[in-house]
């Protein structure tokens, strides 16, 4: 090296200079990046300053697209949402079936039909909840808050059917009476005078006179008229869409003059607000100061204090601890939510300590999880799995329109669905694809949904080779051989899953049916073309999911009601299932509240779904979510539920382990140095040696 | 030189508005408005909602001109809103795209500017060295490291550097980033942010772009002006930095100034893995998303770019050789 150097010192005055400058520029480098390797180095994404504070850290990987709590609806906008706005209802947090308590209101209204045989639901707000601080109302002349008022709730429902707004739950509002009307007149009256459309959204919704359903009366009462039945409005106003919205942040935020766009900027009264929104990348909620259970825990309002009861087993799992059981909300000063696309690194950040829970990755479940429990490593880091089942439903779809598997042939196609329900093992299905995770479905309820009964066993959803052989014999096809071309029977199996993974599991389907002699193509297209093969019917057995919205078996019911068929209208039924008893049974379920009349009907569906068998069930999704020991009360809900105001940590035992599972390791750094000048080293001298 | 550019900007429109045609034709192959706006409503969403978000984002409009209304076309729309940079707003979640361009370039490029400067400082001097020490086994190990090094995907370095450096020596964070971080002055979290994905991707580069270098200067330190300086008694290092890089600038120059583009739109996957909010990650994010406003703007943007590097390297050339004129 010292001859190198002298080398680079040979020649003119200037070149001299310029070899000291690049010597002592190297120095001062090397010395930059010791520095950095022995005080910076750290594996730590978060400043320093914030480990002792109770921070929620937790990842997204789909960036939320809207905040607007009338359009939102996906489960990262309701991460956020369901935290910034307070809702009319919400859920019991720990109770099983889902039970609604009261939120903004008071208690859970019952239904009062009126003499022209429309349906009241009567609300009493709270007193004295406010909003979240915020500039938008001094823009108004207000102070930094302002008074959550009945009037808010009426506004936003308004919202849910104003046409611009575009809600996606416009049609589950549509039974409250004067909804559509108000929609139709506020559309008319936009299209025909130019300077109505000029004016703000308050003041048009005033103009064409509100809808008459939705009625406040004082700043504290709040009425809703259906035109209908439709007691699962009820579970709407548990979910952000009909969330309080003060008009002045609407009016405010309107994108100009720098400002945000509402649907980027949420103005709530919930226990958290948003305080930084990189929407593609992280951000951070804060707890409310002005939140009516910090402002007034004396209330003891059932949503704003840790429950003192539960379900079953929740309290030998430690869910009602003393020090917590009735103690007011939240407990969690600040949650930051950063984004990471990549499962893989999430996961990692989680193992070191960095987020506070996290899902399982596919590639580590064996080495996690043994049987039913965590790994002993994984526990003697104080670790804790939680299991909940998730409230959906993944299955196979046959096209009831298609001539050979759909309805038209009566009898002898319905025993082909039946021989070729009995062939798909789901048990084996999920232990294969799922690691074990999935709990095989009999019928499209869930558990945790009203009408799901776990003693209930599908006579269809048992493997069963003898039997399936046997109605293929009924279904005109013995031994798999279609009579028309004396050659095994050819089905199309559809699917937007081009991936490997995917085409292992749809083998899995084909080989199934291969035992009836059925020939089953699969058909991977990419996304959009198999939507469009979905939407014109032009397919005859696929694979879909659907998770519910909220916790009413109408929600699942109705995936199978003919008005919902995807061929005519559009609609979730994706198996354009057509069967006029079937209808007949859900109309009358679907309006009824949970009783033992309710109950008998649902039997009477499903036994009509287990005969006629449009769906091959497969599983509802189980959640295994991994926890560290240091986050405390938490119960995976099944649903899209932000719960993280009931849920507490540790943030010093946090702090301990985080730096006793990161401390960094220097040494092989320097053995790679070393090593690396031991090979170069000996090249150079000889290389000068032979020049000299 | 005047006339040469005009030329090459004139050849470079066309070019432009061939590829928004292209793009144009590929997607709606691929894709129709219905697709789009189910992809930005969801799966849940029924038919109204999906022919109200058409009207809203302009996908009402026939795809193709027609005889009967020649010019409500979207591809005539497409074509106007990029012409005139208004750019207007995502389909997947409505937001201003020229500000998320803005905010994503900004991450872009505080990872990519590091990441080719060090690259190429990197790149030149280890070509320098292996030149320098040419047919010797130092020559012979540079030329294989380099050749392994270009052999491994990308993703192997990511995924085994995540492996080695985050999780076991514990030396940088897994993945992460935060916009914040500039504005606060922490300089020392975003130096542990961008130290691994910097790495990576100088790592992931470097076996491609030494090799050449190496081959360049190679190439001209045989050449006549060498033996003349060193017959002058130059030094062996003078003769390198002084004589031998300034002489290799040209094709140096070529790799280079036609990387800068590259710069601006980011890394789609050191992006996606290391959590950076960049270009990259939101043109994955349009491709995945059916978002064809971001997508044809990134597309654009690119396209726009390239062309102005390729000229911007035509121009470099006349600098760095005097023997070069531009007709």
């Amino acid at each position: 090296m010292a001859r190198l150097a002298e080398s680079l010192t040979t020649g003119s005055g200037s070149g001299s200079d310029l070899s000291r400058r690049c010597q002592a520029m190297a120095w001062r480098s090397l010395l930059g990046l010791v520095a950095f390797a022995c005080f910076g180095c750290s594996n730590s994404p978060y400043p320093e300053e914030d480990s002792d504070t109770k921070i929620l850290y937790r990842s997204f990987e789909e960036a939320p697209k809207n905040l607007d709590p009338a359009y939102a609806y996906t489960t990262s906008a309701t991460a956020i949402l369901g935290r910034v706005y307070d809702t009319l209802l919400e859920y019991h947090y720990l109770k099983r079936p889902y039970q609604l308590i009261g939120g903004i209101a008071k208690e859970v209204p019952t239904a009062e039909v009126l003499d022209d045989g429309t349906i009241r639901y009567g609300f009493e707000l709270r007193g004295e909840m406010l909003y979240q601080d915020d500039p938008c109302f001094a823009a108004y002349g207000g102070g930094a808050t302002r008074q959550v008022l009945a009037g808010d709730l009426v506004f936003a429902f308004q919202r849910l059917a104003d046409p611009l707004v575009n809600s996606p739950v416009f049609q589950s509002f549509a039974n409250l009476k004067g909804f559509a009307e108000f929609a139709k007149a506020l559309a008319e009256r936009r299209k025909r005078d130019p300077a109505f459309r000029k004016l703000p959204p308050r003041e048009q919704y005033r103009a064409v006179g509100g809808i008459s359903g939705v009625v406040s009366e004082g700043p504290h009462h709040f009425e809703l008229v259906l035109a209908r039945p439709y007691p699962q409005i009820l579970e709407w106003l548990a979910m952000h869409f009909s969330a309080p919205v003060p008009w002045e942040a609407v009016q405010h935020y309107d994108g100009k003059e720098g400002r945000d766009h509402f649907k980027d900027h949420p103005v709530g009264s919930g226990p958290y607000y948003l305080s930084e929104y990189a929407k593609e990348s992280r951000y951070v909620l804060e707890k409310n100061l002005n939140w009516y259970g910090v402002k007034h825990p004396e209330w003891k309002a059932a949503g704003a204090v840790y429950p003192t009861s539960g379900a079953p087993g929740d309290e030998a799992h430690g869910l009602l601890p003393a020090e917590y059981v009735g103690k007011p909300l939240p407990f969690i000063e600040r949650i930051v939510t950063v984004r990471d696309k990549e499962s893989i690194p999430a996961f990692g950040k989680f193992l070191q300590g960095y987020y506070d829970s996290s899902g399982i990755v596919k590639e580590s479940f064996d080495q996690l999880v043994r049987g039913d429990a965590l790994s002993e490593e994984m526990s003697a880091r104080g670790m804790k799995l939680e299991k909940s089942a998730k409230s959906d439903i993944f299955y196979l779809g046959f096209n009831m329109d298609d001539p050979v598997v759909g309805s038209a042939k009566g009898a002898r196609s319905r025993a082909l669905r039946q021989a070729m329900s009995l062939m798909v093992d789901v048990l084996e299905y999920t232990r294969v694809f799922t690691n074990g995770r999935g709990i095989p479905a009999q019928s499209p309820l869930p558990p945790g949904i009203f009408g799901y009964d776990a003693e209930y066993k599908n006579p269809f959803r048992t493997v069963d080779l003898k039997r399936a052989q046997a109605l293929m014999v009924e279904a005109g096809y013995p031994g798999g051989i279609d009579p028309k071309t004396n050659k095994p029977l050819r089905l199309s199996f559809d699917t937007s899953d081009t991936s490997p993974d995917g085409g292992a599991r749809f083998k899995f389907f084909v080989k199934a049916w291969r035992q009836l002699g059925i020939s089953v193509e699969v058909s991977a297209t990419d996304y959009n073309r198999f939507q469009k093969k979905m939407r014109e019917g032009a397919f005859q057995i696929f694979q879909w999911g659907w998770v519910a919205d909220y916790p009413d078996p109408e929600n699942f019911m109705f995936l199978l009601w003919s008005k919902m068929s995807r061929k005519k209208s559009g609609g979730p039924n994706t198996a354009n299932f057509s069967n006029a008893k079937y209808d007949e049974l859900f109309l009358k379920m679907a309006t009824r509240e949970n009783d033992d009349r309710r109950m008998e009907i649902m039997k009477e569906m499903r036994t009509l779904l287990e005969h006629e068998r449009p769906w091959i069930e497969l599983y509802h999704r189980e959640s295994y979510v991994l926890r560290h020991g240091w986050l405390k009360n938490v119960k995976a809900p099944g649903l899209s539920l932000p719960v993280s105001k009931y849920w507490d940590l540790d943030a010093a035992e946090r702090g301990r382990r985080r730096t006793e599972w990161n401390r960094p390791i220097y040494w092989p750094a320097f053995l790679l140095l070393f090593m690396g000048l031991a090979i170069i080293a000996p090249g150079i001298r000889t290389f000068y040696q032979e020049r000299q | 030189m005047l006339a040469y550019v005009l030329r090459k900007l004139a050849y470079g429109g066309l070019t432009v508005l061939g590829v928004l045609l292209l793009i144009f034709v590929i997607f709606f192959a691929m894709a129709r408005p219905d697709d789009v706006a189910r992809r930005a409503l969801g799966e849940k969403a029924q038919g109204a909602q999906i022919e109200k978000w058409k009207a809203k984002h302009g996908y009402d409009k026939p795809l193709w001109p027609t005889l009967a209304k020649p010019g409500g076309s979207l591809l005539q729309a497409h074509y106007v809103s990029l012409l005139s940079f208004e750019f207007g707003n995502s389909d997947l979640n409505d937001s201003p795209i020229g500000t998320t361009i803005r905010d994503g370039m900004g991450a872009s490029l505080a990872l990519t500017i590091p990441m080719f400067l060090s690259g190429l400082v990197l790149g030149l001097v280890l070509a320098l060295f292996v030149a320098f020490f040419r047919e010797t086994y130092i020559d012979t190990m540079g030329v294989f490291l380099c050749v392994l090094g270009m052999s491994v995907s990308i993703l192997i370095y990511i995924i085994g550097s995540q492996f080695v450096f985050a999780k076991m020596l514990r030396w940088f964070p897994i993945s992460g980033f935060d916009t914040d971080v500039i504005a606060d002055g922490n300089w020392n979290l975003l130096l542990r942010f961008l130290a691994l994905p910097v790495t990576v991707g100088v790592l992931s580069s470097f076996g491609g772009d030494t090799r050449f270098y190496r081959t360049v200067f190679v190439e001209e330190v045989n050449r006549d002006y060498v033996r003349t300086a060193r017959a002058k008694g130059a030094g062996e290092m003078r003769v390198m930095l002084r004589h031998v890089l300034r002489n290799a600038m040209i094709p140096i120059l070529t790799r280079v100034v036609v990387a800068i583009p590259f710069l601006f739109t980011g890394s789609l996957l050191l992006e996606a893995f290391f959590g950076i909010p960049g270009l990259g990650s939101i043109t994955v994010d349009a491709i995945a998303g059916n978002d064809f406003s971001v997508l044809r703007v990134m597309v654009y943007i690119f396209a726009l770019l390239f062309i102005l590097a390729q000229i911007a390297t035509d121009i470099s050339y006349t600098l760095v050789d005097p023997r070069v004129r531009l007709e």
